[in-house]
């Protein structure tokens, strides 16, 4: 507050208009998901009757149903193992890459630089149609694997490139100092680079984290067994196909919203500084 | 140098296994769906080489034409809409306009975690007809029949997917200005306080130039994200009624997927990256050009 105390405060007219706005816009993300949270705790007489009120008497029946009618416990647990593999394969590989890239005096990683760079503009849609074809030729519908490794691919090209800015900025004198000592590269990488780069793994693992738990194409496409649904292809079809049951609908939609709240809760400040910095790049 | 081979070849196992997972899922696939979109081929049986029909066919497709300017429109909410208003939200935060500017800024960014998915299933139940919106307006006009129509209405059909589109959004934009503001020293703004620029002056003439490079790598963002959309419209509308809602990656799913036509499909999604690239570099010749003025 001190070092910004020469500078004179805006207007009365910017500022009224800034509350005017920033209320306006607050109201319209949160009430929305307040009223869905109230409302999945009515049964489906009072939701017909009366949408905007209170629950009487507030009840975890549409929950109880919800979770069992749409098999949400088995894609909870599909979400999570896509995402958690997703995301550490995604990190240490991105990692693993950026340091060759930085550090190794090669003329070819101007090309292999370049190459993820152009991956920035490739997207899903342009390449579903082959992938699920090969898929379909190596057997990999309808397995983990054979959705894992698109998500992995589809968020490797960011991950490089932000990995790439920060390991470029480990002074070269550490990793000279440890090849002199003998050090294997393979224990220069795990040794000192992967601890020096924690705040960038941090970066990129909620990053990749987000990501990944909020895909839908690759399963929605790949996937045809319900055993292998992640959570939003799940709600998304099991919500979709209640169509009276309002009170299903907005548990099960409440379901797929309140873990990524928890989620932001926790880390709000490095998704800010993520998400702010990715642009800093150019 | 003795080491030299070791040392490539430690390279290599840095560099390789990210780069072929990369290649083999995301590039080699582009090929193959380039060969594929000259073909008439329904993911089985002869594969049948038919040249540019496949191109010719979109031109006169009235379905491709809804998906298109569908998609124009989500380029236009993005860059007309989302970064201009994120800009702004962004600057009001930065000078501290209203109370708790912390508290708005994290409330406002909340949506961007929420599955796009969900997200659109989340407003369908606020636009139903036993959902907020018309429940107020039943409640404020007197009119115990409202329900909205413009889901039926093929000129504005899109209208909510844009509305979804701005309210999840902006705040990715806001939260990218407010880091770049942040690198603005004060005695930038004081310096323009003391000469006498107002408030406007100073967003117009001083905060926005110097940001206008952020906010030319965010509408590369935002051009590219705005021609892969499909979760929200897929989640929202399934691009009906009657293709109203229809964008080009949905049209290329359905195209494929339901009706079997992949190689109509395949040219849809070529045609997709061609938009993209065109896109940006369209964007960078504009850009050169008035950096040049």
């Amino acid at each position: 507050m001190n070092e910004r105390s020469r500078l004179r405060k805006a207007p009365l007219g910017w500022r009224a208009s800034a509350y005017i706005i920033m209320v306006a816009f607050a109201v319209l993300t949160i009430f929305p998901l307040i009223w869905l949270g109230y409302s999945s705790l009515k049964p489906n007489a009072e939701i017909v009757k009366y949408p905007l009120a209170l629950p009487r008497s507030p009840s975890f029946d549409n929950y109880t149903r919800a979770w069992t009618m749409g098999g949400l416990g088995i894609s909870l647990q599909n979400s999570l193992i896509y995402t958690c593999v997703a995301t550490v394969s995604t990190v240490f590989l991105a990692l693993g890459a950026a340091f060759g890239l930085a550090k190794f005096p090669f003329k070819s990683a101007a090309f292999f630089t370049w190459a993820f760079t152009v991956g920035l503009m490739l997207t899903v849609h342009a390449v579903i149609i082959p992938l699920f074809i090969l898929e379909v030729h190596a057997g990999l519908i309808n397995t983990r694997i054979g959705v894992i490794l698109p998500y992995i691919a589809f968020d490797l090209p960011i991950s490089v490139l932000i990995a790439l800015s920060f390991v470029k900025g480990i002074p070269d004198a550490i990793i000279e100092s440890a090849e002199i000592d003998g050090a294997k590269y393979r224990q220069i990488f795990w040794s000192l680079i992967v601890p020096l780069s924690a705040p960038v793994i941090a970066t990129m693992a909620i990053l990749s984290f987000l990501q990944h738990w909020n895909e839908f194409f690759f399963v929605f496409i790949f996937t045809t067994k319900a055993a292998l649904k992640s959570l939003p292809v799940a709600i998304t079809q099991f919500a979709g196909r209640q169509n009276i049951e309002y009170g299903l609908q907005y548990a099960s939609l409440v379901i797929g919203i309140l873990p990524m709240i928890v989620f932001y809760v926790f880390f709000h400040a490095q998704l800010t500084k993520g998400f702010g910095e990715g642009a800093l790049k150019e | 140098m003795v080491n030299t081979l070791t040392k490539k070849r430690s390279y290599l196992s840095f560099v390789l296994p990210a780069f072929v997972i990369y290649m083999g899922i995301m590039v080699f696939p582009l090929v193959f769906s380039l060969g594929l979109s000259f073909t008439k081929w329904k993911g089985y049986g002869p594969m049948v080489f038919i040249g540019l029909q496949n191109y010719v066919k979109m031109f006169s497709d009235p379905v491709f034409h809804i998906a298109l300017r569908n998609n124009i429109l989500i380029v236009l909410i993005s860059v007309f809409g989302q970064i201009p208003l994120g800009l702004l939200l962004a600057y009001m935060l930065h000078r501290q306009m209203v109370k708790g500017a912390k508290q708005f800024e994290m409330l406002i960014f909340l949506p961007i975690t929420i599955s796009s998915v969900i997200v659109a299933q989340l407003w369908n139940r606020v636009f139903s007809p036993i959902g907020i919106l018309p429940t107020i307006v039943r409640q404020l006009t007197g009119n115990g029949e409202y329900v909205m129509k413009v889901f039926e209405s093929k000129t504005y059909a899109f209208v909510p997917i844009m509305f979804v589109l701005l309210w999840q959004y902006t705040s990715l934009y806001m939260v990218i200005f407010l880091a770049n503001l942040q690198r603005i020293p004060n005695s930038v703004l004081e310096a323009a306080q003391m000469e006498g620029a107002g408030e406007g002056t100073i967003f117009l003439r001083i905060v926005a130039p110097i940001l206008a490079p952020v906010a030319f790598v965010n509408s590369i963002l935002a051009i590219s994200g705005s021609f892969k959309s499909f979760d929200l419209v897929y989640s929202m509308t399934g691009g009906g009624p009657a293709h109203y809602t229809d964008v080009m990656a949905l049209y290329m799913y359905n195209t494929t997927f339901v009706f079997q036509n992949y190689g109509y499909g395949s040219a849809i999604s070529i045609v997709i990256i061609l938009f993209i690239v065109a896109a940006i570099m369209l964007t960078r010749a504009v850009t050169k050009k008035f950096n040049q003025d």
